[in-house]
């Protein structure tokens, strides 16, 4: 899809708020995008009332994530979302100075964060996760590894939940702030061409010795943070997720009414369009789901509301990058085409909990769910 | 146990058949439906509902075993924050 992203707006117009982002070229990786943004003071706008201890602005966040996705690789949105959605908001429940210097940096563009969860266990399985601190009188010791973190290579600092207690209960674990650079800190960047653009990497903590204000948040409170701030994660992905479907689908729909086939072209084929609008009813249904659920996950952190939408997120971007790619035919084997989107979107169903894991989560609360879909006073 | 804590508690409790209509101090919580995500929930529930932090040190799986345990520490922890 070489012309995913010709802009929509006729030159001459007044410059959108985005215009720091016009400025860069398509190719921007995650880092400098987010110095872009932070340099225009726009990260803020994904916080109610400009401020990350306050929780998500909807609009806001879906704003910045569709700014990103029209003009930027999917690895560099990723870079993006994962920052604005979790990391930033975790890192603002840090009262230590080092927290908020590290809070003030990222919101000015100035430095990234890397939320590092993901250990060299099983993403599926995190309470089974073995990188460890201990506490001491003069601070603590880190040690362990991290696989698979978004904005590792570029981070001044990671966020990284470790366990102070063997064993898998909830309360197990603890979140620790570590700059970049600290002695016993290794950064080693992921072996993968499609996620490049975010810095997407592996850390390994040998002994890294810390003062004890590095602890973010409370101790033992490591998973009940994770799980709040993961749920907007998961609104992000959704809301992200009806943006980059959105795009590929005004790309397909270009391609298709100008690929000659017959007399006319292949739009002009009924199965082509039925496939086609097959996508629009799946983008259409996820948009009203966010619209639905967007309040319960950033006023009340509606766990099964963030699991429903990671879970349609997933199914949803699947099925319409996987549509698109064969209405694309051969050309969209083209590098920087729709099959190369395609492997990474894969990311929807695997990163920020996999799908699996999400439908999960929404089965433990099915009577909830279906009590929520009666329609009051009709029922026998 | 005070009736907003059983109160508070009860939807927590999935697995809770008819020969657990009453809530007991034995009540086991995991056995019941309080899995990890759920038991998060509930600890953000009773620190909104009561006003109140639970100590780290009790941050553990004894104080989320029963529905006692967990009721000893909400007590202490209301006793401790009355003002003097």
């Amino acid at each position: 899809m070489p012309d995913t992203r010709l802009p929509e707006t006729p030159p001459g117009l007044p410059a959108t708020p985005y215009a720091a982002l016009d400025a860069l070229p398509p190719t921007a990786t995650g880092a400098e995008v987010w110095r872009a943004l932070g340099g225009a003071g726009l990260l803020t706008r994904a916080y109610r009332g400009g401020n990350p201890r306050t929780g998500p602005d909807p609009e806001g966040l879906a704003d910045l994530l569709s700014a990103a996705d029209a003009r930027f690789s999917l690895a560099a949105t990723l870079s993006v979302s994962v920052q604005l959605a979790t990391a930033l908001p975790l890192l603002a429940n840090g009262q230590q100075d080092c927290a908020r210097h590290a809070l003030d940096r990222a919101l000015a563009g100035r430095a990234t964060v890397a939320l590092a969860a993901t250990d060299a266990t099983a993403g599926t399985d995190l309470t089974a996760l073995r990188t460890h601190l201990t506490l001491d009188d003069d601070g603590l010791t880190l040690t362990g590894e991290k696989n698979w973190i978004a904005n590792t290579t570029t981070a001044a600092h990671f966020l990284v939940l470790a366990r102070h207690r063997p064993g898998r209960h909830f309360t197990h674990f603890t979140w620790v702030l570590v700059p970049a650079g600290t002695p016993g800190v290794t950064v080693r960047p992921a072996d993968s061409a499609l996620f490049a653009d975010s810095g997407t990497g592996h850390l390994a903590f040998d002994g890294v010795r810390l003062g004890r204000d590095h602890v973010l948040g409370r101790a033992g409170f490591g998973l009940p943070l994770f799980a709040r701030h993961i749920a907007t994660e998961r609104l992000a992905g959704a809301q992200w997720g009806v943006a980059l479907c959105r795009r590929v689908l005004v790309d397909t729909h270009r391609h298709l009414t100008r690929r000659a086939h017959g007399d006319g072209t292949l739009w002009d084929l009924d199965a082509v369009r039925q496939r086609f609008a097959s996508c629009l009813v799946r983008v259409r249904e996820l948009r009203a789901l966010v619209a639905d659920l967007s309040d319960a996950v950033a006023l009340h952190h509606d766990a099964t509301a963030a699991a429903t939408l990671k879970a349609a997120a997933g199914a949803t971007v699947h099925h319409v990058l996987d549509t698109c790619g064969q209405l694309w035919g051969a050309v969209g084997f083209t590098t920087g085409g729709i099959q190369e989107l395609r492997a990474q979107a894969a990311l929807f169903g695997i990163g920020g909990g996999a799908t699996e894991v999400v439908l999960g989560t929404l089965a433990y609360d099915a009577e909830t769910v279906l009590a929520e879909l009666a329609r009051p006073g009709t029922l026998p | 146990m005070d009736p907003r804590f059983t109160a508070l508690l009860r939807p927590f409790l999935k697995h809770s058949g008819p020969e657990e209509a009453a809530l007991t101090p034995d009540t086991d919580l995991r056995r019941l439906g309080v899995d990890s995500m759920q038991a998060i929930e509930l600890l953000f529930a009773i620190e909104d509902t009561f006003g109140i932090s639970l100590p780290d040190e009790e941050l553990n799986d004894t104080t989320f075993a029963t529905a006692g345990s967990l009721w000893r520490v909400i007590v202490d922890q209301l006793a401790d924050e009355v003002p003097a």
